[in-house]
């Protein structure tokens, strides 16, 4: 007979650190893709927003002066989708460990740009993390940290959890 | 590894990382903020600033009194749009797309709006008659001098002189932000009898009153952020909020004309 999953403390931290993490991601990919200029309709309009509002990311992630110009369009368009794959996973909860480990791996990138531009005074108006435009101070940096910390978290968690026996596979010893 | 070892170690790193940088940022932050304008700086007629080669106005008569500039800006309804001051806007105003940008001359987007997009779109779209554009104040209250810059923009549109002192102000933004010195930037593209009638208009309150309809305006659009670029066509509204590359929105004011 299937039982209920029991939700020991290492679980619980996975599940509610997927469902922060993931909710952040997606959060972070529309602000990107879909903010400031939001049209839906007619299709070229949509389009359009989407490209306007990518060319200004783009102009935000050249502001860090770690990638050229091209670089930085490419990184533009491609870093919104993988935020946004990554916390569409991590909210599906389907091999969770291994999408743990890129947003981890993902949040340690971000983390060493964001440290660099503040450590090089570099004037970042908007870091372009989220809808709100925020310029890069300590706090941003905090926040991150937190972020990152809470991703390596769960990533341990999920591992350690993963090693052992599903609950409601495991054969009963009783 | 045990449960509380973990958890001692994640908090020890979250908070060691936040006092030690909440530490740094209380210095940078100190350092960011430039220090309140005085009034002199911000408005000082004839400054110390030299004028050094004025591009003067040949249309304008250098003798005329200050006091021969319309103190207070005519406005009216344009396609449903209010407030329309016909002395900040440019091109045909039987063009089929009215496009309204609210703009700060101390913001850099707006900056690199002007020099990177608006350029071209003056060119190939203002004066070939297809885009009807109308330039709105949005000074934004974190900015210093923004306001500042804003009468001076409105004064020098009374006198037709908009195009250039828009240019001067984007072009010099560093330096301006930086001395307050809106006056002596301005006064570089203007000859002094332009320059006497500004500083007249700048005084007059309907100036400021301008200022605030372009702002009122702007919250009944939601304008938030500068730039936000208002495109109208056939009824629709399409707000654009930030810099739009040209190459980006010229595809986009071509599919609307196709429609």
């Amino acid at each position: 007979m299937m039982q209920s999953s029991p939700l020991n403390l290492r679980r619980t931290v996975v599940l509610l650190g997927r469902l922060f993490l993931g909710a952040t991601f997606v959060y972070a990919a529309y602000s990107k893709i879909l903010h400031p200029t939001l049209i839906l309709h007619p299709w070229f309009a949509f389009k359009f927003a989407v490209q306007a509002n990518l060319a200004n990311f783009a102009g935000e992630v050249e502001t860090f002066k770690f990638v050229s110009t091209a670089n930085a369009a490419l990184l533009a368009h491609t870093l919104p989708l993988i935020e946004l794959a990554l916390g569409l996973l991590l909210l599906l909860g389907w091999r969770v460990r291994y999408w743990l480990t890129g947003v981890s791996l993902l949040l340690i990138v971000f983390l060493s740009v964001l440290t660099r531009a503040y450590l090089l005074h570099l004037d970042i108006k908007d870091c372009g993390c989220f809808a709100t435009p925020e310029p890069l101070n300590g706090m941003t940096l905090v926040r991150d940290s937190v972020f990152l910390a809470a991703a390596l978290l769960c990533t341990y968690c999920a591992f350690v959890e993963a090693r052992k026996p599903h609950p409601w596979t495991a054969t009963s010893s009783s | 590894m045990s449960r509380s070892y973990l958890a001692r170690l994640t908090f020890a790193l979250i908070f060691s990382s936040g006092a030690l940088l909440v530490g740094c940022n209380s210095q940078t932050q100190s350092a960011d903020n430039p220090p309140a304008p005085s009034a002199a700086a911000q408005t000082a007629p004839g400054s110390a600033t030299p004028v050094s080669t004025p591009v003067t106005s040949p249309t304008q008569t250098e003798a005329a009194p200050a006091q021969a500039a319309p103190a207070s800006p005519p406005a009216s309804t344009f396609a449903g749009i209010p407030d329309v001051d016909p002395h900040k806007t440019r091109g045909s105003k039987s063009a089929p797309i009215i496009m309204e940008t609210f703009s700060d001359f101390q913001c850099p987007a707006c900056k690199q709006l002007y020099m990177g997009t608006s350029r071209q779109l003056n060119d190939n779209y203002v004066a070939t008659g297809k885009v009807f554009a109308i330039h709105r104040d949005f000074p934004l209250p974190g900015h210093a001098y923004s306001r500042v810059a804003a009468r001076y923009g409105r004064a020098a549109a009374q006198l037709g002189r908009l195009e250039q002192v828009e240019q001067v102000l984007f072009e010099n933004q560093e330096k301006w932000e930086q001395t307050g010195d809106v006056d002596g930037t301005v006064a570089s593209v203007l000859s002094p009898a332009d320059m006497t009638k500004i500083r007249a208009l700048i005084k007059n309150p309907a100036i400021d009153a301008a200022i605030e309809k372009d702002l009122a305006l702007g919250r009944t659009y939601a304008v938030n952020q500068t730039p936000t670029t208002i495109i109208h066509y056939k009824g629709q509204t399409y707000p654009v909020v930030g810099i739009v590359s040209y190459d980006v929105l010229h595809q986009f004011l071509d599919q609307l004309l196709r429609q």
